[in-house]
């Protein structure tokens, strides 16, 4: 935010309170987020079906916009939006209405400290990790919000499975990105992201063998905490229906829709922040921050894009499974091994 | 719900008294994208556990058995196409072999040996929409894309033949009803040197896949005293361990010349007789196809395709005969009762699904939601040929 | 085992219960509709037989049929040119029947059980309990021909609705001419009034067009 505080000063100079400023500048920011939110989901719906497309040995989406059809999400995002409202006759009316914007709003709070270039960023704050775990689970409540609001039994167990999923693998989520914190000292994003200047060789998943482990353990949770293959559970077309969305129409699916592409992006932000070197490019001098920490983040959602629709989805207690009781006991691992690679290194201070 | 979880009254009720929870009865169905058509499954559930599932089918009921009283011998054929609407052709050969063993009639042996590379077509077809649902029950999507690919192949080489792409209503009584197309041979030696070359692609792809293992082995087991009991056949029966195939140990038409193995499950990743067993007996089904389809080709002779002392208005002769053959779900058969006249007097269709889907009853209740769903997936039911 | 053996072996220890031999294409035995359950528990478990799997099971109307092998037997009532179901006179006449075919994969040799019953009082013993694969099918010969099976677990139409009305397979069935208020005699729906409550069908619009001539009360 500090970047467009200081536009404004520059463009209104003493015309502008600090108050002003302050209210100005975040309303900018916020303006800002919300348009990287509705793009993402617009651009990676048609990355989405041109990927399912390639991996499938068919075409995808090729009419709408003449170039491979780079205009169907507009042409979708139209249709949706077209679509008639209906809330079913015995659904929790004040829920059901609520549940896209509680999920849709815990995913776009988050964004605030994700820092995509060096002062870049909507709130600079000291617990900026932890914020961003901290109001992304919101999304939880949404989820539950929808299922049970909907009054239909599908959408109940999509609620159920989408709860338990998320409050699990927040953990192992949480937990993989510990040692990060230890090696840097600090929540804040942007310190994160400065400790890891000077090429690859500095960016944290390669910092130590604990912390790749750690990498990776992220990387599988974040799948899981947004609910996409192969671990779809809460939403699981072939057993749920459609899980706790199926009674939605119009707007407020699109709602769904786009809270589903920007969480995916969220997380992806993250691990490029936290482990990826954020706007740090792979060698040499910081050049277009920007642009490299958005192309990073990118080939992450790529990368589950690859994984969702190439792979079987777990049936539900593997799903549990495979987070208790082997992410968690592997996070802590890390852990414990990362505060030991520091001491034996000596970078414990 | 149990009553102390609504809130009424919590503190005036026993605290002490034990949570009791009912069963939630849902229904899975008529629409719903794992129930392969439209089935309406009631399953009592406690939470992820099924405790009970009965199966309501009908809806796609026409009642071809009495439409068949109004029709003659020849006319029938056509409805038979619509049971199996993924396997049309395996169908018209069960029908056209019930009938012609009562009429004692001899087809000629060209069609025969296009009868048999068609239903081998055929049957590598219906197996790759089994798989390839299957797979998608599992949330793989992309392997059914991959099985699309090639089936569409076969419905090309079927389109040539019959002019229909997805009901052929191409064999006749007595033989087929045109000769094949000239390319037909090579037509399909092509398919079927692609196709052998696929099949380890969706096993890289899907078989070995470790997720697809991990929700299919063990889960689903159908054992073969359950099979014989419910009168489970085809490839569920083959997944219970027992190499049992009617083209083998009930021929009819020329199988009995060609050189093949029948594939059966032997519980390499778990049980015998899981859903993966199931799964991987199709897949292997695919490849004996192929052998069938190379043999039939290359002995594929000149002549006729229709038995020329057959009259047009058949009459079939008094009695009653159970004919069976395998379909690519089972041992499809036709019980058909005659009075000497130019229509069935009745006829009763043994459909493999039918009697595939019952054993669900069975072996539902005490899995996971999700398994239940991949052991409809991997019975491969088409409610087609279940409600007639 | 031959067919001629297996009803040997079937009238010595049932005796009576054992009807007749049926000789044609499908070889098999006539037995008393009462003792199926039995015959069909010892062809299952005699070790020589063996019957475990049980092929197919057929209910049947012999109403009409012509036993001289002429073919003449009885048409069946469809519905008109009109879309009216057809009406006759005649009252069906002659017994239903069930057909057993059985397999037995251990001897791999096939027998069929014939039962014959009286259209009154269509009752054969159920072999749910033998065969659990009889049960699906039993229903099924309940609902389409009308034949009741005593002692079957949960005897209910299978592949109609629970409220349908006779069974379609008997040769005197008479097509319904409406269903839950829907009449399926091919009238003209575009030319029928309706509202919030439901469709006002007239009640003969087809056939009053049918008899003043060309259509004219196409309301769209």
């Amino acid at each position: 935010m500090q970047v467009m505080t200081d536009l404004f000063a520059r463009i209104f100079g003493d015309g502008l309170s600090p108050v002003g400023l302050l209210v100005a500048g975040g309303l900018t920011m916020a303006l800002i987020m919300a348009l990287v939110m509705a793009s993402c989901a617009i651009v990676f719906t048609w990355a989405e079906r041109k990927v399912a497309g390639f991996i499938q040995s068919r075409y995808g989406p090729m009419r709408v916009g003449r170039w491979h059809g780079v205009l169907q999400p507009v042409a979708d995002m139209v249709k949706i939006l077209g679509k008639e409202d209906i809330v079913p006759r015995d659904a929790d009316k004040p829920l059901f209405l609520l549940a896209p914007f509680v999920i849709f709003i815990g995913s776009l709070m988050a964004w605030a400290a994700i820092p995509f270039a060096p002062g870049f960023i909507a709130a600079d704050l000291d617990l900026g990790l932890f914020y961003i775990f901290a109001v992304s689970s919101a999304a939880t409540i949404g989820i539950l919000m929808a299922g049970w609001a909907s009054n239909n039994k599908w959408s109940l167990y999509g609620a159920a499975r989408g709860a338990a999923q998320a409050v699990s693998y927040e953990i192992p989520l949480a937990l993989a990105c510990i040692p990060v914190v230890m090696i840097t000292g600090s929540l804040n994003m942007n310190d994160i992201v400065v400790a890891q200047q000077g090429g690859i060789w500095r960016w944290h998943f390669l910092h130590d063998p604990f912390l790749f482990v750690a990498f990776l353990l992220y990387f599988v949770a974040s799948i899981a905490e947004v609910n996409r293959g192969p671990f779809d559970l809460p939403e699981t077309e072939s057993e749920l229906v459609a899980g706790y969305h199926t009674e939605y129409t119009g707007m407020r699916f699109a709602f769904f829709f786009l809270a589903e592409y920007a969480n995916l992006f969220l997380v992806s932000c993250v691990a490029t922040a936290v482990f990826l070197g954020g706007w740090q490019p792979l060698f040499g001098p910081v050049f277009l921050p920007g642009l490299v920490f958005v192309i990073k983040a990118v080939l992450l959602v790529l990368l589950q894009m690859w994984l969702r629709w190439t792979l079987p989805r777990l049936r539900v207690d593997q799903l549990m499974h495979v987070c208790w009781k082997v992410m968690v006991p592997l996070a802590l691992v890390c852990v414990l091994g990362a505060g030991i690679w520091m001491l034996a290194t000596g970078q414990a201070g | 719900m149990s009553e102390t979880a609504t809130g009424r009254g919590w503190a005036a009720q026993d605290v002490r008294r034990e949570l009791h929870s009912e069963l939630l009865e849902i229904n899975m169905g008529p629409q719903h994208p794992a129930t392969h058509g439209v089935l309406r499954l009631l399953v009592r559930t406690d939470g992820e556990i099924v405790h009970g599932v009965t199966a309501h089918i009908g809806y796609l009921h026409r009642c071809a058995e009495k439409i068949a009283e109004g029709c003659d011998w020849r006319q029938w054929m056509v409805y038979t196409d619509r049971f199996d609407y993924l396997a049309p052709i395996n169908m018209n050969f069960g029908y056209a072999v019930a009938v012609e063993r009562m009429l004692g009639v001899q087809v000629p042996e060209r069609a025969e040996h296009i009868r048999v590379i068609c239903a081998e077509l055929q049957r590598i077809a219906s197996h790759l929409i089994a798989i390839g649902t299957f797979g998608l029950d599992m949330g793989a999507w992309t392997p059914l894309l991959y099985c699309f690919r090639e089936r569409e192949e076969i419905l090309n080489i079927l389109e040539r033949l019959s002019g229909g792409r997805m009901l052929y209503n191409y064999f006749d009584i007595g033989g087929l009803r045109f000769d094949a197309y000239d390319g037909f041979e090579r037509d399909v030696l092509a398919f079927v040197n692609i196709m052998e070359q696929k099949i380890p692609e969706y096993d890289t792809l899907l078989s070995y896949n470790k997720i697809f293992i991990e929700r299919t082995a063990d889960v689903g087991v159908i054992d073969l005293a359950t099979c014989l009991a419910y009168g489970c056949t085809g490839p569920v029966l083959r997944g219970a361990g027992v190499p049992f195939d009617c083209r083998k140990d009930d021929p009819y038409s020329i199988y009995d010349r060609f050189e093949f193995d029948i594939p059966y499950g032997e519980g390499e990743q778990g049980t015998v007789g899981d859903c993966w067993d199931r799964y991987m007996v199709r897949m292997r089904e695919m490849y004996e196809s192929c052998r069938i389809i190379r043999q039939a080709v290359d002995a594929l002779p000149g002549g006729p395709v229709k038995a020329e002392d057959l009259k047009k208005l058949v009459k079939v002769p008094q009695g009653s005969l159970y004919t069976r053959t395998e379909s690519s779900k089972g041992e499809i058969g036709f019980h058909i009762f005659a009075d000497g006249g130019s229509k069935p007097f009745r006829t009763k269709v043994r459909s493999p699904s039918f009697s595939n889907l019952h054993v669900i009853e069975k072996v539902g209740p005490g899995m996971m939601l999700s398994d239940l769903v991949a052991t409809v997936g991997s019975l491969d039911i088409v409610l087609g040929e279940i409600d007639r | 085992m031959e067919a001629t053996a297996i009803h040997a072996l079937l009238q010595s220890r049932f005796g009576d219960a054992v009807l007749d031999y049926v000789d044609g294409f499908e070889k098999g035995s006539l037995v008393a509709p009462g003792r199926v359950g039995e015959i069909a528990a010892f062809l299952r478990d005699d070790p020589a037989l063996g019957f475990e799997s049980l092929m197919c099971l057929t209910g049947l109307d012999w109403d009409g049929y012509d036993a001289t092998g002429k073919g003449k037997s009885v048409d069946i009532l469809g519905y008109d040119e009109l879309g009216r179901p057809e009406a006759s006179d005649r009252v069906g006449d002659g017994d239903l029947g069930v057909a057993y075919a059985l397999y037995s994969p251990r001897h791999g040799h096939k027998h069929a059980l014939y039962v014959r019953v009286p259209r009154a009082a269509p009752e054969v013993a159920s072999t749910a309990g033998v065969w659990p694969t009889a049960a699906w099918h039993e229903r099924e010969a309940w609902d389409l021909v009308g034949i009741r099976f005593a002692g079957h677990p949960d005897l209910k139409r299978i592949l109609l609705d629970e409220a349908w009305e006779g069974h379609p397979l008997r040769k005197d069935y008479v097509m319904p001419g409406a269903w839950q208020g829907v009449p399926l005699d091919g009238r003209d729906y575009a030319a029928c009034k309706w509202d919030e409550s439901g469709v006002t069908l007239p009640d003969d619009v087809k056939r009053q067009d049918a008899a003043t001539g060309p259509e004219t009360g196409n309301q769209g």
